[in-house]
């Protein structure tokens, strides 16, 4: 029996197994892919990048794997030939599974794909690295099946329930339908625990840990506490922050810029070999503190490499300035991050931060209950941190806020495999769950509401106000059930009903069926959820609502006929409008 | 484990005696391979050189003529040039010394483990004895030792031979 962990993650993927027994170590799985044409190797992470090539770009065997092959390749290469050419690789798939704006389930990736270029879906592409890991794990092991719900794979604490379903969908595609979903800041903590099997002796009933994850596109906050219940301390995860599309790739572009000025005009090849040197240089000068540059060479296009170098340099003050000062910045812990409101977005491009403060948007988090949360450890996550000074700069800025409200500083968790550690933390997970052992309680980690038009009379360029009634209260635990109490809605049997949605990671308290009165600012518009009632067309029917939260973690709305009625017994799945209806 | 012998098969490199010196062995009964075409001598090294072609420009270092430039020039090449060939050496090879001591201090041989019976581990230079081999001596170099090889398997069809492909820009 063998448990599975898969990271899905914004820039790279990674996955871990662990054998039954909870002593058993958590072993890494390295991933076969190809490296070149006609070379497959091997290595620990498969990088998030899908390459799709033409007809006849390479022969056919050139792009076989062991366990098959087509011309739509994922991992080392297709990054690399990316790089290449024009419009064929798709990268950050994930983030535009959390783009509201953008139609998910459309093939609209790459976005700079030329007219007449293939295109895949977010959720598609979701599936082949999916696909491709799982394929690799079959091939090499065929004696050990993975089973569904042995697996665990992860998403960010902030993706919303849409997100959530559409990561679960390309599961289901890629075979694995039931999988178990898992948040990555839990999982970092996971890993941590797996790796420190003392650990309810660091930890005391009451202390609050909170995990930072800055990944390479999306940075994660969480607040896991420590409780007692019978003698035995127990973890309960009691807040995620908002989706902030912002991570590590963001630093490095914008030092990659910076060097880029005071060069030659680069082409497309050499400006992401100068983003990868860029990388390597930030944790190099972040690293050593005596070093005021660190040189940056581009070898010639030609065969003529030191002839036709192209010379740079990334300053260490350009590095503070940026990542320092642009992405950590020491801030009051009443700072706000600066947000404008979004304009409708015209073009088709993701949606990210307009504060790049990492720091802003956590004062921001911690403070989001009115008193600032003070958090007795901090766990990083995400290749950012590699770089000591980055994981010191937070500690110092949070401190620095804690000081100011009395409290010891937060103390470090130390001995976290940054790049490893989710896809561990999920493998150690799945065998927890099948197998009893720790888990984080928490459930939901977010309030959903549907917008209710209030009944008014007409008034001719008014819209009537939306009230906003809640149906999936915050922190709903994975395999129970609720109705939605005092409420019930007449429906045209027939046609499709679509219901306003809208979620919120900040307001806890609301119970479900409470009705507010104005949509308040907190509350974020997700796709709205759509319901069509089978049967006679024309005819009405009366349904209440009902939420499920199944065992593996997704939330499906359900309407039910009135006892009474003519649909007494008879139910209805509410499902999510992802497709933009057309005007 | 069984999955580095597995790729260290493929790459035809590790001679069975140094597996078995480093107990790979067993991982590679494991998972027999099936039969097929025995690979050429060469192909492991047209296989690392195109490797270190790709990944860190390394013949065209080697074949430019590098007299015209400053030493700074060729400085500031040979940072990146340095570290991606470290990269390739470290994910393709593990890499261990043949004797783990601090240079410039006395070892016996033994410290080379079962090495040390190795013909070609260990090679003495100095005062040798006139009969006999010496049992230990100043460590001058600690040796390399390649405990596993992993290079990517190859397609058959592959033609090795091109080691960097002609670079054509369609406009």
């Amino acid at each position: 029996m063998r448990y599975f962990g898969i990271d899905l993650g914004t820039t790279n993927c990674a996955a871990a197994s662990a054998a039954a027994g909870p002593d058993a170590p958590v072993e890494q799985f390295a991933v076969p892919q190809l490296v070149a044409p006609g070379e497959v190797f091997a290595e620990t992470v498969l990088p998030s990048a899908l390459y799709l090539a033409a007809e006849e770009e390479f022969p056919p065997e050139a792009l076989e794997l062991p366990w098959g092959g087509g011309r739509c390749i994922a991992g080392r290469f297709a990054a690399r030939r990316g790089a290449e050419t024009l419009g064929r690789l798709v990268t950050s798939a994930k983030s535009w599974l959390s783009a509201t704006q953008a139609e998910r389930t459309a093939p609209i990736l790459p976005t700079n794909a030329p007219p007449g270029l293939e295109r895949v879906s977010p959720v598609e592409a979701s599936r082949a690295y999916l696909a491709h890991i799982l394929n690799a794990w079959r091939h090499l092991h065929p004696e050990e099946p993975l089973r569904d719900r042995a697996v665990a794979l992860t998403v960010p604490a902030s993706f919303d329930e849409v997100a959530r379903q559409l990561t679960q969908q390309a599961a289901e595609q890629a075979g694995l339908p039931e999988l178990i979903l898992l948040e990555e800041p839990q999982a970092a903590l996971y890993a941590w625990i797996e790796s420190h099997p003392d650990w309810r002796e660091r930890l005391r009933p009451g202390d609050l840990i909170l995990v930072v994850d800055v990944g390479g596109g999306t940075t994660d906050y969480t607040l896991i506490r420590a409780t007692e219940r019978n003698g035995e301390l127990e973890l309960e995860r009691i807040a995620v922050g908002d989706h902030l599309l912002l991570g590590g790739d963001n630093m490095d572009l914008a030092l990659a810029h910076t060097a880029a000025q005071r060069m030659p005009k680069l082409d497309a090849a050499q400006f992401h070999l100068l983003w990868q040197q860029c990388r390597l240089a930030k944790e190099a000068l972040l690293e050593d503190s005596s070093r005021a540059e660190a040189p940056l060479a581009l070898p010639g296009r030609g065969s003529s490499l030191i002839g036709g170098a192209i010379r740079g340099r990334l300053e260490r003050a350009e590095v503070e300035s940026i990542l320092l000062d642009g992405f950590f910045p020491r801030v009051d812990s009443h700072e706000a991050p600066v947000r404008r409101r979004r304009a409708a977005l015209a073009e088709l491009g993701l949606p990210y931060e307009q504060d790049p403060a990492i720091t802003r948007h956590l004062a921001a988090f911690l403070r989001r209950g009115g008193q600032l949360a003070c958090p007795t450890h901090v766990l990083f996550n995400g290749g950012v941190f590699r770089a000591a000074r980055l994981r010191e700069r937070v500690a110092e800025v949070l401190n620095a806020w804690l000081e100011q409200e009395g409290r010891p500083p937060a103390q470090v968790l130390e001995g976290g495999d940054l790049m490893h550690a989710v896809a561990r933390g999920a493998a150690f997970y799945a065998r927890a769950r099948n197998e009893g052992g720790i888990r984080i309680r928490g459930g939901i980690p977010h309030s959903y509401y549907i917008g209710i038009e209030a009944a008014m009379p007409a008034v001719p360029g008014l819209k009537p106000p939306l009230k906003a009634l809640s149906v999936v209260p915050f922190g709903m635990e994975e395999g129970t059930e609720a109705a939605v109490p005092g409420r019930d809605f007449a429906l045209y049997v027939g046609e499709p009903a679509e219901f306003r949605f809208f979620v919120s990671s900040s307001r806890k308290h609301d119970p479900i069926g409470e009705l507010l009165e104005e949509i308040p600012e907190e509350l974020e518009e997700l796709a709205p959820v759509e319901i069509r009632l089978d049967g006679e067309a024309g005819t009405a029917a009366r349904v209440t609502l009902e939420v499920h939260v199944t065992e593996t973690g997704v939330l499906e709305l359900w309407a039910k006929g009135l006892p009474g009625t003519p649909h007494e017994g008879h139910r209805w799945k509410l499902e999510f409008q992802l497709r933009r209806q057309r005007a | 484990m069984a999955f580095r012998a597995f790729f260290g098969i493929l790459g035809g490199t590790l001679p069975a005696d140094i597996a078995r010196a480093h107990g790979y062995e067993k991982a590679a009964a494991k998972r027999p391979e099936p039969p097929r075409e025995q690979p050429k001598p060469e192909t492991g090294a047209l296989q690392l050189l195109g490797l270190m072609q790709r990944e860190a420009r390394l013949i065209d270092f080697f074949l430019e003529d590098i007299s015209p430039y400053t030493d700074e020039q060729v400085g500031a090449g040979v940072r990146s040039i340095h570290a991606q060939c470290q990269e390739v050496l470290r994910k393709h090879f593990r890499l261990a010394p043949v004797i783990d001591g601090v240079e410039g201090t006395f070892v016996k041989a033994e410290s080379a483990g079962a090495l040390a019976r190795e013909p070609g581990a260990i090679r003495f230079t100095g005062n040798l004895p006139a009969q006999g081999k010496p049992t230990g001596g100043v460590l001058r170099h600690r040796g390399w030792r390649a405990d596993s090889v992993m290079l990517p398997s190859a397609s058959p069809k592959q033609n090795l031979s091109i080691l960097a492909p002609a670079e054509l820009e369609v406009e």
